[in-house]
Order: C-alpha cells, then sequence, then structure tokens
C-alpha cells in the first residue's frame, strides 16, 4: 500500500486533497441549506405555496365595489365597459373595501388614461371607438364629455369613419373613394347606437360587382372589366379583391 | 396606476402596428446582452490557448498564458449580469444545491463550475506549478505565502514531475476544448431552443455562438497584447501578432458563412415570421446589425486585414491594421449579441408590431451597471498577471 502510494505523483496527491474538500463542502452546504420542506410536491419549496397565498390582497374584486355602489356598477354594466371590472380604472382598491373613508380608489382625470385602450392604432379591431388624442379635443378631459361608466358617446356618429377610421382611410385613397359606404352595405340606423346587435350587411352576390365591372355594364368607360362567365366564377369578388382598396395585391 | 401610465405614455408612442400588452416591455436588458458577450471572450481566448498546446501553433506562445489568464478573468464575471439581473440574487445559489436536470438554464451552473474548476484553474494550475514553486523560494513575505498556497504547497519540480505536468496540460486542454464549445454552444442553445421565437429558434444558433465567440476571444488576446507589452517596455512579436491576425481572419471567414447560412436559410424557408423580421432587421435593427455588426465589425476587418496580407505591408502598419481590425471585431461581436438578446424581444408574436428598448443609465439593470461589469475582468487580469506574471522573461528556465 506504501509504494502504491508513492508511485502517485505529488500533483495527483494534493488535487484529490483539494477535490475531497470541494466535494465535502458541496456535500455540507447542500444538507445545510437545502430547505426541509423542498421537493415534498415537486422541484420547489412546499411552504412557497403558502408564501404566496400570504401575500397582501391588493384587489377587491367588482363584486366588491357592487355592495356600496350598485347604482354605478348597474350602469357600467349595461354600458359598453361592461366587460371591464372596476378596479381596471381605480386600481387596487381592496383597502378601499376595508376601510372606506381613509383610503380611496384613484381616479384617472387626465388625457392620458383613456387612449391607452381609445388611441388609434391600425390593428385595433375595425368599429372599436379609437380617437387622435393631438386633435380629438386636445385640451379637455376625455371625462368633461364621456362618463366612463356609460361611455356611450356624447353624439352619434355622423360619419361611419367614426368607428370604422382604417377601413375609411385606405378607402379615400383608392379608386372606390367616391362610393358611399352604404352603396355597398345596408346599414340600419339603429347600427350607430347600438353597433354589434344592428350589424350591416355586405355584398353576397357576384353580380353586384358586375353592376360596374362586367363587360356589358353602363358604367364610366374607365372602370375595369371583365368576363363574369369566365372569372373564377366560384367565388364572390371580395373574397379575392379587397373592395375598400382594390388596388391592393 | 397614474405612475404606470406615465411610464407606458412615451413608450406607447414609439410602438409601431399591434403588440401584446405584455409585449410592451423588454425583459432582457443590456446585462444579457454583456453575458453572452463575456462568455463568448471565454471560451474564445480559451481555444486560442489551446492552439499553442493541442495544434501546437508555436508562433503564438507569447500569448498562450495571458490568453488563459483572460479567459479566467473574463469567467470569473460571466455570471455576475446574471446575478444582477436577478430579483432575487441572494437566492442564486440553491440553483446549484438543488439541481434540476430538466432546464437547460439551470444545469448552466454545473456547465461553469466544470469549466471553472476542472478546465481553467487545473491547466493553469500545472502550467504554472514549476515556475510558482520556483518563485516561492525566492520570494519573502506575503507573495511567497501566495504562491506557495496557489500551488497547493507541491514542490517536486523534478524532470518526471514537470513532464507529468505538460502532459497534463495537454490532456486538459483537449478535455477542454469540448467543454468551451459546451460552454458557450449551450449560452446558443438556451436561445435557440426557445421555439416560440422564430428570431432564436435555431439549431444554428449554438455554433453561430460559438465561432463569433472564437473571433471575440482571439480579438481580445490580441489587443491585450498589443496594449500590455508595450507598457511593459518589450517588442511586440510580429511573427504572433501575424499568426492571430491569420486565425482571427480564418474564424470570421468561417463565422461569416454560417451568418450567411443561417440568413441564407431563413429567407428561403420563408417561414410565416419573415415579413416582421425583415422589417425588424430594416429598422430597429438597421444600425446594430447591418452597419455596425456587418459592414463595421465582419466585412471592413475582414477586407483591412485580407489587403495586409496580399500587399505584404510594413510591420508598423500591419501592427496599426491589426489593432483597429481588432476593436471593430469586438464592437462588432458586442453588435451580434444585442441584436440576437434585444432583437429577439423586439418583435410581436403577433407578427404585426414591434416595441421599443429603453436603456435605463442607473439601477442595478442599467447601462452603468454594465460598463462596471465589463470593467472588472480588466482589474481581475491585472491582479492575475502580478500572482501569475504570463510574460516569458520570468518563466524559469
Amino acid at each position: 500500500m506504501k509504494k502504491f502510494l508513492q508511485k502517485i505523483p505529488e500533483q495527483v496527491k494534493r488535487l484529490s486533497i483539494l477535490l475531497v474538500v470541494v466535494v465535502v463542502v458541496f456535500i455540507v452546504a447542500q444538507s445545510l441549506l437545502t430547505p426541509k420542506d423542498f421537493g415534498l410536491i415537486g422541484h420547489f419549496r412546499a411552504t412557497s405555496v403558502q408564501n404566496n397565498a400570504d401575500k397582501k390582497m391588493q384587489y377587491a374584486g367588482q363584486e366588491a365595489c357592487s355592495d356600496c355602489h350598485e347604482d354605478m356598477w348597474k350602469i357600467k354594466n349595461a354600458g359598453y365597459h361592461k366587460n371591464l371590472s372596476c378596479e381596471v380604472c381605480h386600481g387596487p382598491s381592496l383597502n378601499h373595501v376595508n376601510e372606506p373613508d381613509q383610503f380611496k380608489p384613484e381616479k384617472p382625470m387626465g388625457r392620458n388614461f383613456c387612449p391607452v385602450c381609445h388611441e388609434y392604432n391600425p390593428s385595433r379591431p375595425t368599429g372599436f371607438p379609437q380617437i387622435v388624442s393631438a386633435s380629438h379635443n386636445p385640451r379637455k378631459f376625455c371625462i368633461s364629455c364621456h362618463n366612463p361608466h356609460n361611455p356611450t358617446p356624447p353624439q352619434t356618429p355622423k360619419d361611419c369613419s367614426a368607428c370604422h377610421a382604417e377601413i375609411s382611410n385606405a378607402k379615400s385613397v383608392s379608386s372606390h373613394m367616391e362610393i358611399p359606404c352604404t352603396k355597398c352595405h345596408e346599414t340600419s340606423e339603429k347600427h350607430r347606437l347600438s353597433p354589434r346587435e344592428f350589424l350591416p350587411t355586405k355584398p353576397t352576390q357576384r353580380e353586384f360587382c358586375g353592376q360596374c365591372h362586367s363587360k356589358d355594364a353602363k358604367s364610366d368607360i374607365s372602370i375595369p372589366r371583365i368576363n363574369m362567365e369566365t372569372h373564377e366564377p366560384r367565388y364572390v369578388c371580395w373574397q379575392c379583391h379587397y373592395p375598400h382598396l382594390p388596388e391592393a395585391q | 396606476m397614474e405612475e404606470l401610465v406615465q411610464h407606458l405614455t412615451p413608450i406607447l408612442k414609439e410602438i409601431w402596428g399591434y403588440i401584446f400588452p405584455n409585449e410592451i416591455e423588454l425583459h432582457w436588458g443590456i446585462l444579457i446582452v454583456l453575458y453572452p458577450y463575456l462568455t463568448g471572450l471565454v471560451a474564445g481566448a480559451f481555444i486560442l490557448a489551446s492552439l499553442v498546446k493541442v495544434f501546437n501553433v508555436k508562433e503564438l506562445q507569447p500569448t498562450y498564458r495571458l490568453a488563459m489568464l483572460t479567459a479566467m478573468s473574463f469567467l470569473i464575471v460571466a455570471p455576475l449580469p446574471l446575478l444582477a439581473h436577478l430579483g432575487h440574487p441572494e437566492r442564486a445559489y440553491e440553483i446549484l444545491i438543488t439541481p434540476n436536470s430538466t432546464s437547460a438554464m439551470a444545469m448552466f451552473g454545473f456547465v461553469y463550475a466544470w469549466y471553472l474548476m476542472a478546465v481553467l484553474c487545473l491547466e493553469i494550475w500545472f502550467e504554472y506549478r514549476r515556475d510558482i514553486i520556483l518563485w516561492s523560494q525566492k520570494e519573502t513575505g506575503i507573495k511567497k505565502w501566495i504562491h506557495k498556497i496557489v500551488s497547493l504547497f507541491s514542490k517536486d519540480i523534478s524532470e518526471k514531475a514537470v513532464h507529468f505536468d505538460k502532459k497534463w496540460v495537454k490532456i486538459i486542454t483537449i478535455i477542454g476544448i469540448p467543454s468551451a464549445f459546451l460552454l458557450h454552444g449551450y449560452v446558443g442553445f438556451i436561445f435557440g431552443s426557445i421555439k416560440a421565437n422564430p428570431w432564436w429558434s435555431s439549431v444554428l444558433m449554438p455554433i453561430v455562438f460559438l465561432f463569433s465567440a472564437i473571433v471575440s476571444g482571439i480579438a481580445m488576446v490580441l489587443i491585450l497584447y498589443m496594449i500590455i507589452t508595450p507598457f511593459r517596455g518589450k517588442e511586440l512579436d510580429i511573427l504572433c501578432l501575424d499568426k492571430l491576425a491569420s486565425y482571427l481572419f480564418y474564424v470570421m471567414i468561417i463565422d461569416f458563412s454560417l451568418e450567411a447560412l443561417d440568413f441564407v436559410h431563413r429567407v428561403y424557408e420563408s417561414e410565416e415570421s419573415i415579413k416582421i423580421l425583415a422589417y425588424l432587421v430594416s429598422n430597429k435593427l438597421f444600425v446594430s446589425l447591418i452597419v455596425i455588426q456587418l459592414f463595421m465589425g465582419m466585412l471592413i476587418p475582414l477586407l483591412m486585414i485580407a489587403l495586409i496580407k496580399i500587399l505584404k505591408s510594413p510591420p508598423d502598419l500591419k501592427k496599426m491594421v491589426y489593432f483597429i481590425s481588432a476593436i471593430l471585431v469586438q464592437v462588432g461581436i458586442f453588435s451580434t449579441r444585442w441584436n440576437i438578446v434585444i432583437g429577439g424581444q423586439l418583435f410581436s408574436k403577433s407578427f404585426r408590431g414591434l416595441t421599443v428598448y429603453k436603456i435605463t443609465f442607473f439601477g442595478l439593470e442599467g447601462f452603468f451597471a454594465a460598463v462596471v461589469i465589463f470593467c472588472l475582468p480588466f482589474i481581475i487580469l491585472y491582479i492575475l498577471t502580478k500572482i501569475l506574471p504570463p510574460w516569458e522573461e520570468v518563466r524559469n528556465p
């Protein structure tokens, strides 16, 4: 044994001692530092579930608001903001529920807040009310004209572009710019007040576009013509051509 | 609430198109850019050192020990940007004591520890052991004790023992090459395996990371060698510089080809993300990717080194061109990391919009923290060169 030990180079002996020290330190550290409840129910501390449950609550939920503010809650739930919880605008308000006099919820007044959702953005769904805040009554607070609990516009929108700005912008530079929206979409007057209940129609027949674009149509000579019988007869025109900007590829 | 709105309003104005609400703020900032840059320098410097020992490139001998110490100093600092980024850095050790073998990120601690202890420390120890023993015999006071402790109180400097050291330096270097590939390929793997992000998700990512790492490591050792040597009042070894520049050139060609392959592959594959990625590259990343990474960091240095080699220029001009090229390469590689880390978070997963990255100056995740962390390896390198001088003239014959 002694002979065997002598044969081992000095470097290996010293490094082996160091390696043993490192491994022992690691094992001791692991046994001392690993939390006792680690791994009981998964690769984490079991008590971390309780720690998270113990965190201070911030939000009360809108049912709590309705206990005292039922009138406001009913108005909100009947209007366009029915899917928003009260605390979306008023901020986390559990403190207010517990001590109503001491803590007051926030009331966002400035012009910064509403445009977070209502600033014009081409990617927002068409029909979603959008404004360009720089030009939309720039010196007024939103709440001076709009009631956030019942945000029906103060005036019924006059033009389609009030809600369908993206389509209107596209159409305004297209060869269809002079065709009024109602030429293709039959729209009930009620759509202006209840847009989702009274939806406008869309052309469903090829012949509708054919009124101007078929080869025997009595329209202006500059309008492009097609043979309605041979030109993709299985499709309605707008399945391939975007009618608000027919030039688009 | 007001505060949140105040914070988001200016960012909202710079958003293009549609993004999901949780994409407005980037979670990985400049520190996570710095991290792959630093580990890249480690892997690159080590591969350079291995050229001397494994591939017997004698010309690079003057930079061998410097490259090892450079790798060491950058490796010590490499986890710091990650620690500073963590919400609870004081819990970081838990990644080691409760290993999670199913998480690539969690296992990195062991890859790091392996590389630091089993490769770098061990190789440096075997390489310096004889010198340290001889230095400690001549020295007095604290330096003597530092050297004694570093040598693990080893005394054997017989020919047999020194031969054993040399043999093991070679063996560790051979093990070290796949380890260096593992260390940095691993960082690329973490990005490359994020399948939800088309900018990152690519099997080529680890290998592109690796070759750009070798490029940056060689360039960093070249810069350090060219700055330190005149400060010590010594002459630069032009043969060594030529060889360094040649290797830099070859690896850059490979790196360029791999990146071009990645680019062509993406364009040819034309997945649904290609339009937003094309828009990202031609807008938000135009300066950092096309101008800095491609032209300044890749094509100009390649052209400069190629011209200087073809035209057989005088040594002084050569030195200047090598130095400028290496600096440009560093800027380019940092930009590469920036484009990967930041670029991958700038576009929306809806593929319909881009967000912005607003860098903060102060705070643990700010610009100044990044500058401090970047300067640390150079301070550590200075201290290491005092304890383990890498210079040829202090080696014992």
